[in-house]
């Protein structure tokens, strides 16, 4: 049921339809070269862009719906959330703007509206009402040269490697996106290294919710674990004080 | 008392810069107020008011379990003011937080809508229900002097220990969670400060410094109050904090020597430097002034060790707060002065209240004589002023609001209207060249430096044309771009590949080579093709065309969307190669009539000014 999206590097020839596409049908605006912004494109306005790389190569950046979401797990309330089609989509109602979302992200995707007095998280939906309705998003629709495609995404991890055996030397052997941060369903095809993509070039396959989960399990045993040691101590202590006062006055009438 | 007046007159005027500072948040926005970015999404706010306030705050249940639960009597004079700043410490994070969050009258949402698995939940909880806890611990001192609210108070005092436990519980996890926040950014956060245990490392460092906290409290209050300081209690919270100190050392070394990190330490780069000043004054200067008997007892080397754990400590939260993450997220944030003069605020205004509550309330053994409710018979005059500002209650209030207001109103003042009007559009970064009068222009963002000679342009045009750039009714970056003027800046395609003849790449020539040094670079003052190209062959109507007619680049000139033509246009023609040709589409039309297709990208606001001539393809004819 998990639906998801194939991005072939190597066919993308930076035509930007789909840009212009999703701005179209998420109604986001014009976009200005602001001071907050990051050089790749992205912004509150522009929810996938194009990476020039050298040699004519077009990288398609935009929110990469990992199966195991940071920023799902990062929302303290939720707002941010994986629905079964595989769309990591956000609900503006229950946003309280801690924008830990962006500190979560290990691809730096969600972004913010810095120039609103009223600011929310923007970022890719993967045309999430498209979705519902069974239609696939804006980008992949309008892309004239089939460079990104939409589909299941246990289908599309078989097409890409069958991509890669049919044309040896065309790409490296290695579908981005298939194991890395325990999956995600925007998936790369490319004839160059995608590392550019997330902050560190290696993120490993480690879904990063896992490393939070054990001090957020551990919290109940702290919690008690503390409070009983708190307790123990005290009654220690206590007891020790008044077997000194004892001892005290058992000792003193000897002296006498 | 002069000390204290003086104190709390500097307070109010950060409170009210502050509050100047603060309001203009909400009516902005985060990105008028802060340099805040899409890559630095947390700053100051977070770093220093929330992880550091919060870690500053550690000081209520360390002391009270050092007084309630291991019941050491004599640390009795520093529980009740440790209680009160922990408490104030909580107020002003949640208040500064206020100004942080971008959706802040959202907060509630966080006891409605749960998610348990983000430790920022577990942040939010601790945060509102230890508060609670801490008001509860807090409220007998004030109810102290109201009598008819002695049954509360006893109520109160009867489930105390209840509230100290609970404290000390709620507290553990919370400062423990501050380092839970940062878990899930293994790839952001240098490794010498990621770690698995960080949560661990938090809480026995939030150990060290309330311990610390108290102390420098206890040394500024008694300074500020001219008191006799309390030496031998300092003392011995130093000795304790000695151990803390060495058992948060060993688990943080252990900790990166385990990840394998330690190696890091000789690769030089920026975050060593910090680390081990981190370290240093966190860790091991503290740990010799306080382990010596000799500096442990002196005032000087207290006050010397105490900042020093409270200042590392609060570095720490900084560093990992987002500090460190600088080099990995490629950005560059220094706080604005508007983020630094919110955070100052939120403590002044903190630390007028307790010095208020230090006054009104019984929370030292001995009150000290509030200078403002003195009886006094005599009235006193300001000298500077020769005026009398009523008794002394009276004549310090006029003064602070005085200065509130005032302070109020330049921070009203002093609001950037560039950033509060220019919306965060971004500067064309200018230069000077150095030792000259050029100035380098960053145009595309991509430090591709384009020279200006503002001297030549000025001899040029005419010492009186300054106008036609600077626009003295406007501000000084509304001034005209270079392309308002050189029209011509935009690259002829049809006939000639200006980037290519430059470029490396390409033919590798120099612009002295083609246009005539000391005149305007144009087309005009530019070689011909004939010049270079002997063979080439132009009629004289493309000589002339050449001339007149620039075009943009394609990529420029078709919106960056080739493919709209190339797959829609095409099937219309029957000459395709027509679609080299501009005019095939622009058949001097407004942009507003173009091509659906196109219409995206006309409203980019440079392509609506360009509307090109018509040229008949067939007899090649300008028509005007």
């Amino acid at each position: 049921m998990s639906k998801a999206i194939l991005t072939d590097i190597t066919k993308c020839i930076g035509c930007l339809k789909c840009v212009s596409a999703c701005k179209e049908t998420n109604n986001l605006e014009m976009d200005v070269p602001r001071i907050w912004q990051k050089n790749d494109g992205l912004s509150s306005e522009n929810w996938t862009s194009i990476i020039q790389k050298p040699d004519k190569h077009y990288v398609r950046k935009q929110c990469r719906h990992c199966l195991e979401p940071a920023c799902v797990t990062a929302c303290p309330v939720g707002a941010l959330y994986k629905t079964k089609e595989g769309a990591v989509v956000y609900d503006s109602d229950k946003c309280l703007g801690c924008r830990y979302c962006m500190m979560a992200c290990p691809f730096g995707i969600p972004r913010y509206d810095w120039d609103e007095p009223v600011p929310y998280v923007r970022k890719c939906i993967l045309c999430y009402d498209k979705l519902k309705d069974g239609n696939q998003p804006a980008c992949t629709e309008i892309c004239p040269e089939g460079a990104t495609i939409f589909g299941e995404r246990k289908e599309l991890i078989i097409t890409a490697h069958c991509k890669i055996k049919e044309n040896p030397g065309r790409y490296i052997n290695k579908v981005w996106g298939e194991h890395e941060v325990g999956g995600t369903s925007v998936l790369y095809l490319s004839d160059i290294d995608l590392g550019f993509l997330s902050y560190q070039t290696h993120i490993g396959n480690k879904p990063l919710p896992e490393t939070t989960a054990p001090a957020m399990e551990s919290v109940p045993y702290a919690f008690i674990g503390m409070g009983g040691f708190m307790l123990g101590l005290n009654w220690i202590i206590r007891r020790r004080m008044e077997l000194n006062k004892k001892q005290v006055k058992k000792e003193e009438p000897s002296d006498e | 008392m002069n000390r204290v007046q003086n104190t709390k007159l500097v307070l109010w005027i950060v409170t009210g810069f502050a509050a100047a500072v603060g309001l203009n948040r909400f009516i902005f926005g985060l990105g008028a107020t802060t340099n805040l970015t899409d890559s630095t999404p947390w700053g100051l706010w977070i770093g220093f008011d929330v992880m550091g306030g919060v870690a500053l705050a550690g000081g209520g249940f360390v002391m009270t379990a050092i007084f309630y639960i291991m019941k050491r009597e004599e640390f009795q004079p520093f529980v009740k003011p440790a209680v009160l700043t922990a408490f104030l410490g909580y107020l002003a994070v949640i208040f500064g937080l206020m100004f942080d969050l971008g959706l802040p009258w959202n907060i509630w949402h966080m006891i409605v809508y749960w998610n348990p698995h983000s430790p920022l939940f577990e942040v939010g909880w601790c945060v509102m229900l230890y508060t609670g806890v801490l008001l509860l611990e807090f409220s007998p001192v004030p109810l102290e002097n109201y009598s008819r609210y002695a049954k509360i108070r006893n109520f109160l005092m009867k489930f105390r220990f209840l509230f100290i436990l609970l404290g000390i519980m709620l507290s553990t996890l919370h400062q423990s969670s501050l380092g839970s926040l940062f878990l899930i950014m293994p790839f952001k956060l240098h490794p010498l400060w990621y770690s698995n245990i960080l949560p661990v490392q938090f809480f026995i460092s939030a150990i060290a410094l309330g311990l610390m906290m108290v102390s420098l409290e206890s040394l500024v209050s008694h300074w500020l109050y001219r008191r006799e300081p309390e030496t031998d209690l300092v003392a011995k919270l130093g000795k304790a904090a000695v151990w803390v100190l060495a058992v948060y050392f060993i688990v943080k070394m252990v900790d990166i020597i385990l990840s394998g990190d330690f190696a890091m330490i000789a690769d030089g780069s920026w975050e060593i430097y910090i680390f081990l000043t981190e370290i240093l004054i966190s860790i091991f200067i503290p740990i010799i002034i306080f382990a010596v008997p000799r500096f442990r007892k002196n005032n000087k080397a207290q006050w010397i060790g105490s900042f020093m754990v409270v200042f590392g400590m609060v570095f720490n939260r900084i560093n990992v707060g987002g500090l460190t993450m600088l080099s990995v997220t490629g950005d560059s944030y220094t706080p604005s002065w508007m983020e630094i003069t919110i955070s100052l605020g939120v403590i002044s205004a903190a630390a007028l209240v307790f010095l208020f509550a230090i006054e009104k309330f019984n929370i030292w053994e001995l009150k000290p004589h509030d200078p403002e409710s003195l009886p006094h018979t005599a009235p006193s005059f300001d000298y500077s002023s020769r005026v009398w500002l009523g008794t002394p209650g009276v004549s310090s209030l006029t003064k602070y609001s005085l200065a509130f207001i005032m302070s109020f109103a330049i921070g009203m003042a002093l609001m950037p209207e560039k950033k509060l009007y220019g919306k965060g559009i971004e500067d064309i970064k200018v230069s000077r060249a150095s030792g000259k009068d050029t100035l380098l222009i960053n145009g595309n963002r991509d430090d591709n430096f384009v020279e200006f000679p503002h001297k030549e342009h000025k001899t040029r045009m005419g010492e009186d044309q300054c106008t036609k750039c600077h626009h003295l009714t406007l501000p000084k970056y509304q001034e005209n771009s270079c392309w308002e003027c050189h029209t011509s800046m935009y690259k002829p395609v049809d006939f000639f590949n200006h980037e290519w003849h430059g470029s490396d790449e390409g033919a590798n020539i120099k612009c002295k080579d083609c246009h005539t040094a000391g005149v305007i670079r144009n087309i005009e003052s530019a070689k011909q093709c004939v010049d270079c190209h002997p063979k080439y062959k132009f009629s004289a109507l493309v000589n002339n065309n050449l001339k007149k007619y620039y075009t943009l680049s394609y990529t420029d000139a078709l919106h960056k969307l080739c493919v709209s033509c190339h797959t829609l246009k095409s099937m219309e023609l029957i000459n395709k190669q027509k679609l080299a040709q501009c005019t095939t589409c622009h058949k001097s039309e407004l942009p507003e009539k173009l091509n659906a297709d196109l219409k995206w990208a006309t409203t980019l606001p440079h392509f609506n000014s360009v509307i090109l001539p018509v040229i008949d393809l067939e007899t090649n004819k300008r028509d005007n």
